[in-house]
């Protein structure tokens, strides 16, 4: 547990225990003077008396509350001891059974909900031992029976005991929680960290995720222009992948493509060989008619998250063809040399005019352009209408 | 169609739609306390009820001393000691029951308890009814609402506020019914009322007072669990729901894939798939892009209620553990210290100035300014004071009568930061 816990804990049992001590304590004063009030009681220059020191251990009480300082609880026990003392005065009352009953409130309910402040120092201690013999003394001379277990006396011992008990309960109960909460934030970050990991490993499915959204748009269009048998084998696959996901893979379509030329990449674990993950694309495009012809090299080596935003921005240009060219058929053509690898798409379709179409529209703003710009790549667009478009995608080796 | 269900409206829930709290039912630290409490008691207060269960065995020990002593006033004692012998009877039992349950009290025990303690009541007046002064006879029936202190951590506060209110008003009752007042016995009267609801009634207060305080320290320390996360952090909340939205879309595409769902799909389940895609694609793109305290003010009740952010740059992110503890701690003290005034405050990160004072090398500074309403100078927790210093260089000054606060915040450079990893891998 830190310093900065313990600290804490030990402010919010303070706190505990002194808002505790004002509001039993007002409520049991106001029960006293409530009772003190009922005719023939006490005379009535004692009730003033009496009043104001009443009102004076409310103060206290409410200054207590707020500020946790030593000399509001003498100020708040001093003045109900002082209404004690003024009580057992000979002349004060002829009723003094009456007198005892009304203040038990206050020698067993006021005064005593003070020893729940009063447990967690030795000086502290003392003071509570001081009030609760006074408060015992005093009533037993106030019921004036000479009954040492009376009724009034049994009940403010009672009223001590068990006050002095739930200070000394709550404050080893706060502890006792605050090592649980520890315990419980200690299991919480390390599902947050789990949680993150594993949002991570979702999110950084991006290839996947990408034919999961693109497979999802077709089933909201109800699968309208593309073969149902298609689009099965299309959701059945990606449902495949997302299984893996959930099963611990990386989601990556390149774990479940057949190696189709048996090559295996040997330089690093996180290098993919681009051939592989290019015939899943076509195959999708396949599945949703459009005929991708592929040409040029196939054994390109990438790292894993140049291959990712690679395959994404190629098979987003490729989606755009689908879309608004109008044609069947489109051309990749992959080249590479020391530094740099190459994607050319080309179609023959309608073209547009490069001036008139804002990039954004398209989505090559932040499906293609961003993509690549976070792995150091570039794309360049070439179009006019009627003579088709050609997109140039290169990012670095 | 098989067991995926429509997301809900809104799930990114907080994050699109308001950008504010999470709802309470599901935030971690209500989460966490159901979880903790499952077990019927909730944290800490296990103890407590122990505890509660002593201060009832202290009361009736004390009123079993004052039975003894009144026994021979009683015209028919029989009642009075049947009332007495049920409530210990039953006190034990119950105890015991609850030890051996596993600190629960499931709704049927405490309906027989409440019955037998109204049986103990009665008895008792039954016992005291000829001698017609309630408040100087009773025993066992003031002590009865002490027994409830057994139920006072495993019922619902509710619950024993309304049973005490009816102990209350049966006590009126019986003084009316039995006892012509007059001056002499009305002070007992008012003593025996007190006596009986007032200790039960304190301490179904503190359970409560107790609950709130593991509620906010619990909040608390999940809260502080974020200042180890990552610059960007998707947040629990936002990774579960990518998980589900995941495997909603995975049983979407097995139910098309083997023919269940007949393709073309009829309109509710293609718009069912509109909405995964939607949804999927926020979270994809919006995941990244908040930072730790953006999570720690959403995922947190105490803070959502009342701290805004705004932090356009994501500035957060780049401070070290250390001064995110800080500037958490700081403004839970500004927002919690005085809980029942209505406290806001609100954090804004930079911007970086276009020329940043280089007071040392690879190092930028990031001003952060805390506004605050309903928080006067003078009521801020001391301990604030030294969580500032700890963020940084701060003014302090009073707008609107409530604090602001201004931090100059040094982090470390990130494109520095970044060069150094280059650097480290080459």
């Amino acid at each position: 547990m830190t310093m900065v816990h313990v600290e804490l804990i030990s402010k919010e049992r303070d706190r505990l225990l002194h808002r505790a001590t004002r509001f039993m304590g007002i409520t049991m004063t106001i029960v006293t003077f409530l009772g003190l009030s009922i005719p023939g009681i006490v005379d009535p220059t004692s009730f003033l008396a009496m009043g104001l020191l009443l009102v004076l251990l409310i103060v206290s009480l409410m200054r207590l509350g707020s500020n946790h300082a030593i000399v509001w609880v003498l100020l708040g026990l001093s003045s109900g001891i002082a209404v004690l003392v003024i009580a057992q005065l000979p002349f004060v009352t002829e009723n003094r059974e009456g007198l005892a009953t009304v203040l038990i409130p206050l020698a067993g309910g006021t005064l005593a909900v003070f020893a729940m402040v009063l447990t967690h120092t030795v000086t502290r201690v003392v003071i509570l031992c001081v009030a609760f013999g006074a408060s015992l003394w005093l009533i037993f001379l106030i019921a004036g029976t000479g009954d040492i277990l009376g009724f009034a006396v049994g009940t403010v011992l009672v009223g001590w005991a068990i006050s002095t008990f739930a200070g000394v309960w709550i404050t080893a109960s706060i502890p006792r929680a605050a090592r649980r909460i520890h315990s419980i934030g200690r299991a919480h970050r390390a599902e947050r960290q789990a949680s993150e990991t594993e949002a991570q490993r979702r999110q950084s499915a991006r290839l996947l995720h990408d034919t999961v959204l693109a497979t999802l748009t077709l089933l909201a269009h109800s699968g309208v222009g593309v073969t149902a048998s298609a689009l099965r084998a299309q959701a059945g696959e990606d449902a495949q992948l997302l299984r893996q996901l959930r099963l611990g893979g990386s989601g990556n379509p390149q774990d479940l493509a057949p190696t189709s030329t048996g090559s295996v990449p040997i330089t690093s674990p996180d290098d993919a060989i681009l051939g592989t993950t290019l015939e899943s694309v076509k195959q999708r495009f396949g599945r949703m008619g459009l005929e991708v012809s592929w040409h040029g090299t196939g054994q390109v080596l990438l790292p894993g998250d140049v291959l990712d935003a690679f395959l994404l921005a190629l098979a987003e240009c490729l989606e755009n063809v689908r879309r608004h060219a109008g044609v069947t058929e489109a051309h990749v053509t992959i080249t590479d040399d020391e530094t740099t690898v190459r994607a050319m798409v080309t179609d023959s379709g309608i073209g547009f005019d490069v001036k008139d179409i804002d990039s954004a529209r398209l989505g090559l703003k932040d499906s293609v352009i961003g993509r690549l710009g976070e792995v150091g790549g570039t794309a360049r667009l070439f179009s006019s209408p009627g003579s088709g478009t050609t997109v140039v995608l290169e990012v670095p080796k | 169609m098989s067991g995926y269900g429509r997301p809900e409206e809104n799930t990114l829930g907080t994050i699109i739609g308001k950008r504010g709290r999470p709802k309470p039912s599901s935030s971690p630290a209500a989460r966490a306390l159901r979880k903790a409490s499952s077990g019927g008691a909730s944290v800490g207060t296990g103890f407590l009820g122990v505890g509660a269960g002593i201060a009832a065995a202290i009361a009736v020990m004390g009123g079993l001393v004052l039975f003894a002593s009144r026994f021979s006033t009683y015209p028919n004692v029989l009642p009075a000691a049947f009332a007495w012998l049920l409530l210990c009877l039953m006190l034990i039992i119950v105890g015991v029951i609850i030890s051996i349950a596993g600190e629960r009290m499931p709704p049927w025990l405490f309906a027989v308890f409440l019955v037998s303690l109204a049986v103990v009541i009665a008895l008792d007046f039954i016992a005291i009814w000829p001698q017609h002064n309630i408040g100087a006879h009773a025993t066992a029936s003031v002590i009865a609402s002490y027994g409830l202190l057994v139920a006072v951590t495993l019922r619902p506060a509710k619950e024993i506020f309304i049973s005490l209110g009816v102990v209350g008003a049966v006590f009126v009752a019986a003084i009316l019914l039995t006892t012509p007042l007059t001056r002499e016995n009305l002070p007992a009267q008012l003593a025996i009322i007190a006596a009986a609801l007032a200790p039960p009634s304190f301490a179904t207060w503190l359970v409560v007072y107790f609950r709130k305080i593991v509620q906010r320290e619990l909040d608390r320390v999940l809260v502080q669990s974020t200042v180890s996360a990552p610059r960007f952090a998707v947040g629990m909340m936002a990774s579960e729901e990518l998980a589900r939205l995941d495997l909603a879309a995975e049983e979407l595409f097995d139910s098309v894939a083997s023919g269940r769902a007949k393709l073309p799909l009829d309109p509710k389940t293609a718009s069912l798939a509109a909405s995964l895609a939607t949804e999927l694609r926020l979270h994809l793109i919006e995941g990244r892009r908040e930072t730790w305290l953006y999570h720690a003010i959403t995922e947190s009740e105490q803070l959502g209620k009342s701290v805004t952010l705004s932090d356009p740059s994501s500035l957060a992110g780049l401070l070290e553990p250390k001064q995110r503890d800080a500037l958490l701690s700081s403004v839970w003290l500004l927002v919690t210290e005085k809980s029942q005034d209505r406290a806001t405050v609100h954090v804004t990160l930079g911007p970086v100035s276009a020329a940043p004072r280089e007071s040392h090398d690879n190092m930028v500074t990031v001003p952060i300014a805390i506004a605050t309403t309903g928080v006067a100078r003078n009521r801020v927790d001391p301990a604030t004071w030294g969580y500032l210093a700890q963020l940084g260089a701060h003014t302090n000054s009073t707008e609107n009568s409530s604090l602001r606060v201004e931090i100059d915040c040094e982090v470390a450079n990130p494109a520095d930061q970044y060069h150094a990893e280059q650097t480290v891998q080459r």
